[in-house]
């Protein structure tokens, strides 16, 4: 009965059920095997789309108060490990919806059902295991969406990382165990000290109010309520920053103790940081992406798609439900020069090392790093407009590049290679294939009308409001903008280049004359397709929906920032830095 | 002689009836095995005795104390942690029995068998030994069967080689601590733990240097049974060369006994003077912070250079030790960080640390018998399990065993939903947790526990990829053998049990909770810090805090 009413654990229970369904199955009922995934994936689809729309409708009903933490509905929450005395002191198993996981949820489903429909036939051996893991990597992204426990939040964080190394280790290109375990182990070293973070706002809130709690709501509430303060022992608990020079000269011995207080600065900065390894390796950020064209190329196609499409994501989505609003002063004083720093150099290095790929899958890779840079520079401007933009380009990111690495897909099952100088025309003789990457590529590109375009503006408004705001010329926003003409260029020439010109279709497998039976799309790839290629329309329209949802979060978060700057601005009153509208205006 | 003291003397013997159950089940196998060769009867009789000093353990629980008072008579004495230690001894030890059920050979099934109940009881003994030469009698009953078992199943030279480098080592181990031993009885006066401990803290003057000289020395002694690093030298080479069944019981039951013995003679914890120890100061934590740091990190590096699997294993084995020593490191600070509250009674927050590494002893001892058991399983005398190539394909050949395999290699990694990951947890938040100066300096230790987590994962990635990535080159056929197949799975249960539901162990004890600071009012008021309470998961966390006290 409760579950009628809140069926958010089913959306884990139906997919996670499923995998253990398939895996015992068994080899050799491959057919059984798919159509319980499909069945599967498709539960977990339509029961995220009515929970979307009823969550929707709440929001939209009325004017969403001002809140100072996330409030998450549709909440179930169980205790699992009590680690204190309290009734509340417990680790618990507890998941809901709010503005900033549901649309994320919803990506997830979708792209699931293309993932299973893209394998159909491209997946022969160990079909069994392959779904399995399929499944439960469907298990631990939703989860990691739905998780407000911050301990629940890391397991399913870590729990994604092993279904994805068994689906690139075995199904994998030539280098997949390589791939595999570089993934898995460059996710892990980031995501382990994350842990400490995790763990590390965790006792602070502990030692500030003698509550020990692991709800992100709770933790989040009270580093504002502590924050909100503002006395001087709670600013430089939280807010101090390191002194490097001190620490050395303290090391050495040359400090008394008295000099050397403070010196390892507030917590927010050290969590910030921990937070931000695993986070930025996860989304990924320039010098950390060396895991990602590897991972992406050498994973089967529906692992790409999944590993594009949602799992750096969750990277972006761990900054925005933990970061900003667990470090909100740390985010504002290292997040624009130490990540928009890093998402600029990564929206110009990842548009020049895609224009320079041969292969297309690669290609569509590095792009990947593009965009996300794009996507972190929004949520650093710190201020509604590049938030919503950021959420936006989330989602758009998941739907155009998940769409993209299906043609690749399917484009390989047809003729056994990527390589760009294999193909030339293929427009002529495959008009759908072609119609299809012609719309996902200006998707990606932004053209207006389609969903890209939408998440672009914003991200790009929200960039200038905030250096205009900190009374800076518009270096990021001009540089981030680059990105998208460069954007274009590689992708526009894949096109040309693979698509239009002269007929070229790739030299035959060895031992065979010419290709034979190589058919436009079927009915199944369709079904993968047309989906996503609605939603990218349906978001370029008409995007307000998911904006309203999100936002009293992202308000909410903008809002954290907005303090932080008052605070930062505070010790220098005369100062005339002025705040024009941090919050920034209307959105289209 | 008091009354009282001839009292304490007496109500021993009830309290070591169940090792005295191993020791007569032990010589009916050494007698018996004389007479009969035939490994399936003299396992069961094993069985049996395990099993009687467990119900001889359950008919005593009513008598041990939930709250003792010091004893300061009697050499041996029950407490909650000894009856803990005692139960992980029973099942570790039957887990060992069905293990090497079938790799024994029949001619000498009883020899090894009666051995192993020898180290059980040792350890049980050590668990609850309440004086220096008891204790270190009952870590020499856990060593001396252990050279006869590393000889017995197989006599070829690189076994020979293994047992005598045991030999030789542990014999030097335990002649440093006898001599750590001897240092302290000339400070105390007595060789009583309590008492010694009493007398070391009475005084608030510091220690003297020779405090300080018997305290390394008695580390180096307990180091050698927990291999931590200067004196890990002989594990990989032992692990390698011995029987399998041998290693899995070397990389457990010594290193129970030889925490256990630390937590003892350190004195973390005692009831009356808790968790100040030997009154040491900071010196205890700085020298467990940087065996801690050294061990974790020098196992991790060397593991990844191994491809034997037994000698990988080895390095892990020692990369634990080095985690298990964090706690063993953050336990007097967080105790001191505890003890100004004046409301640190009510949350019993003495065991701070050790709580940890006990549960991480149990998600250890699970995880690595386990991968044991499974190179055991596998092995067979014409195709030994020695290199990572040995196990590849293993998930097409066994999909059940590689299953259970990846299980304990990802409970070694610390993924989450594995009694690993539960371990690391409890671990880290007890590093992360210290308060005070030196605070930054364990929070240190902890991002050294985690990146050594991370180069760790590398190598027992290696062995997943050869199982599941690679194609068999030489198939392994399938033997069966049930009793293997029934310790896989007790193994599994444990790791799997304890990681989804880490509250079986870290149960939370029902306290009052008057110190609870207001915090409504203080958010009005806006005073800078409530009153430093006990953090309230160390009652919890206390695997132990009903089982210690």
């Amino acid at each position: 009965m409760d579950l009628l009413r809140n069926p958010v654990p089913c959306l884990l229970a139906i997919p996670a059920a499923a995998a253990v369904v398939v895996a015992l199955l068994g080899p050799r009922r491959a057919p059984a095997v798919r159509g319980v995934s499909l069945a599967a994936t498709l539960a977990a689809l339509a029961l995220a789309a009515v929970l979307a729309a009823s969550f929707a409708g709440t929001r939209t009903s009325g004017p969403a108060p001002a809140t100072a933490t996330f409030h998450p509905d549709f909440t179930t929450r169980c205790p699992i490990l009590k680690v204190g005395a309290g009734t509340e002191e417990t680790i618990q198993f507890y998941v809901g919806l709010d503005g900033l996981n549901v649309w994320l949820v919803v990506l997830t489903a979708v792209l699931m059902v293309s993932g299973v429909l893209v394998s159909w036939t491209a997946i022969q051996d160990r079909v069994h295991e392959y779904y399995a893991w399929l499944l439960a990597l469907e298990t631990g992204m939703l989860g990691v969406f739905l998780a407000f426990d911050i301990i629940l939040f890391y397991v399913f964080f870590e729990l994604t990382l092993v279904p994805l190394f068994f689906l690139i280790g075995i199904w994998g290109g030539p280098q997949r165990r390589y791939a595999a375990r570089k993934f898995f182990i460059y996710t892990l070293a980031g995501s382990l000290i994350t842990f400490l973070g995790v763990l590390g706002v965790v006792l602070a809130c502990y030692a500030k109010t003698g509550e020990l709690t692991f709800a992100i709501p709770k933790l989040t509430d009270i580093v504002h309520s502590r924050l909100a303060m503002d006395s001087p022992e709670e600013r430089a608990f939280w807010i101090g920053t390191p002194s490097f020079g001190k620490i050395i000269r303290s090391a050495l011995g040359l400090l008394s103790l008295e000099e050397a207080a403070g010196m390892w600065g507030g917590v927010e900065f050290w969590v910030f940081l921990a937070l931000t390894a695993g986070f930025a390796i996860k989304v990924p950020l320039v010098p950390l992406h060396t895991w990602l064209p590897l991972a992406h190329v050498e994973a089967p196609t529906a692992g790409s798609v999944l590993l594009a499409g949602v799992l750096l994501k969750i990277g972006t989505y761990g900054f925005l439900r933990l970061c900003l609003p667990l470090a909100p002063d740390a985010s504002l004083s290292l997040g624009m020069p130490l990540i928009g720093t890093l998402a600029v150099i990564g929206i110009v290095y990842g548009a020049l090392c895609a224009l320079a790929q041969d292969d297309i899958k690669k290609l569509v890779a590095y792009s990947s790093v593009s965009h996300l840079g794009f996507c972190m520079l929004g949520m650093f401007a710190l201020n509604v407009v590049g938030l919503s933009g950021s959420l936006l380009q989330m989602i758009n990111h998941g739907l155009s590049t998940g769409a993209l690495f299906l043609l690749v897909g399917m484009l390989y099952e047809r003729y056994h290679t990527r390589l760009l100088a294999d193909y030339g025309g293929m427009a002529a003789r495959l008009k759908v294939l072609s119609f299809f990457m012609v719309f996902f590529c200006l998707s990606s590109i932004g053209i207006p009308g389609l969903n890209g375009f939408v998440g672009e503006v914003l991200v790009l408004m929200g960039i200038f409001d905030f250096e205009r705001a900190h009374g800076t010329w518009p270096v990021l926003a001009v540089i981030g903008a680059t990105g998208i003409v460069l954007g274009a260029w590689y992708l526009l020439t894949m096109l040309m280049g693979v698509f239009f010109g002269p007929l070229k279709e790739p030299p035959p497998p060895v031992g065979h004359d010419n290709h034979h039976a190589v058919t436009d799309l079927n009915l199944r790839e369709w079904a993968a397709l047309v989906p996503i290629a609605a939603l990218c329309i349906a978001l370029g329209l008409y995007p307000q929906p998911v904006l309203d949802t999100a936002r009293p979060e992202l308000e909410m978060v903008a809002g954290f920032a907005h303090d932080a700057q008052d605070r930062a601005d505070l010790p220098s009153p005369e100062g005339n830095l002025q705040i024009l509208n941090p919050k920034g205006e209307g959105t289209p | 002689m008091s009354e009282e003291i001839i009292r304490a003397l007496v109500n021993v013997f009830p309290q070591v009836i169940p090792v005295m159950v191993l020791g007569v089940f032990a010589c009916v196998l050494f007698l018996g095995s004389t007479f009969r060769a035939d490994r399936h009867i003299w396992a069961g009789v094993a069985l049996v005795g395990l099993a009687g000093a467990a119900v001889a353990l359950v008919w005593m629980v009513p008598t041990v104390p939930l709250k003792r008072d010091p004893n300061y008579a009697s050499p041996i004495a029950m407490d909650r942690l000894a009856l803990l230690i005692h139960w992980m001894a029973l099942v570790g030890g039957s887990v060992l029995v069905l293990f090497s059920w079938n790799e024994v050979p029949d001619r000498q099934a009883g020899e090894y068998h009666g051995c192993l109940l020898l180290v059980v009881a040792g350890l049980c003994l050590t668990s609850a030994a309440n004086e220096l030469v008891t204790l270190f009698l009952s870590l020499e009953l856990i060593s001396i069967p252990t050279y006869i078992l590393m000889y017995l199943p197989r006599h070829d030279a690189a076994a020979q080689e293994a047992a005598m480098k045991y030999f030789l080592l542990s014999i030097f181990s335990s002649a440093l601590l006898l001599f750590g031993f001897s240092y302290l009885y000339g400070l105390g006066g007595t060789t009583n733990l309590p008492a010694l401990l009493e007398a070391l803290t009475r005084n608030d003057t510091s220690l003297p240097v020779v405090a300080l000289v018997s305290l390394i020395l008695v580390v180096a002694g307990f180091g050698f049974k927990i291999t931590a690093v200067p004196f890990h030298f002989y594990a990989p080479d032992v692990y390698q060369g011995a029987p399998t069944g041998a290693v899995a019981l070397l990389a457990f039951l010594p290193k129970v006994a030889g925490f256990v013995a630390l937590f003892r003679v350190l004195g973390l914890v005692f009831t009356e003077s808790p968790g100040n120890g030997m009154g040491l100061g900071d010196h205890v934590s700085i020298l467990f912070w940087i065996l801690a740091a050294v061990t974790m990190s020098l196992g991790n590096v060397l593991a990844l250079l191994q491809t034997n699997v037994k000698r990988l294993l080895a390095y892990s084995s020692v990369a634990h030790a080095g985690y298990m020593l964090i706690g063993l490191a953050v336990a007097e600070p967080l105790h001191k960080s505890q003890i100004l509250s004046p409301q640190s009674e009510l949350l019993n927050p003495r065991f701070a640390g050790v709580d940890a590494v006990l549960f991480y002893l149990v998600a250890y001892g699970a995880m690595t018998i386990g991968a044991f058991a499974v190179l055991a399983y596998l092995s067979t005398a014409e195709r030994p399990i020695e290199n990572e190539d040995d196990l590849s394909g293993l998930s097409q050949s066994h999909p059940g065993v590689a299953l259970l395999m990846a299980l304990f290699l990802f409970s070694l990694i610390g993924i989450p939903l594995t009694a690993g990951f539960a371990g690391k947890l409890v671990l880290f938040l007890d590093a992360m947790a210290v308060e005070g100066d030196n605070a930054h300096l364990f929070r240190g230790l902890a991002l050294v526990g985690v990146i050594n987590a991370a180069i760790g994962a590398w190598y027992y990635l290696r062995i997943l990829t050869k199982m599941y990535l690679h194609s068999s080159i030489k198939p392994i056929e399938k033997p069966r053998a049930l009793p293997g197949l029934l310790a896989l799975w007790i193994c599994a249960a444990v790791t799997l049990g304890l990681g989804v539901f880490p509250g079986l162990m870290l149960r939370s004890p029902e306290l009052p909770l008057g110190a609870k600071p207001a915090t409504s009012q203080m958010k009005t008021s806006g005073r800078p810090d409530p009153p430093k309470t006990a953090p309230p998961w160390r009652a919890a966390v206390s695997a132990t805090t009903s089982v210690i006290a």
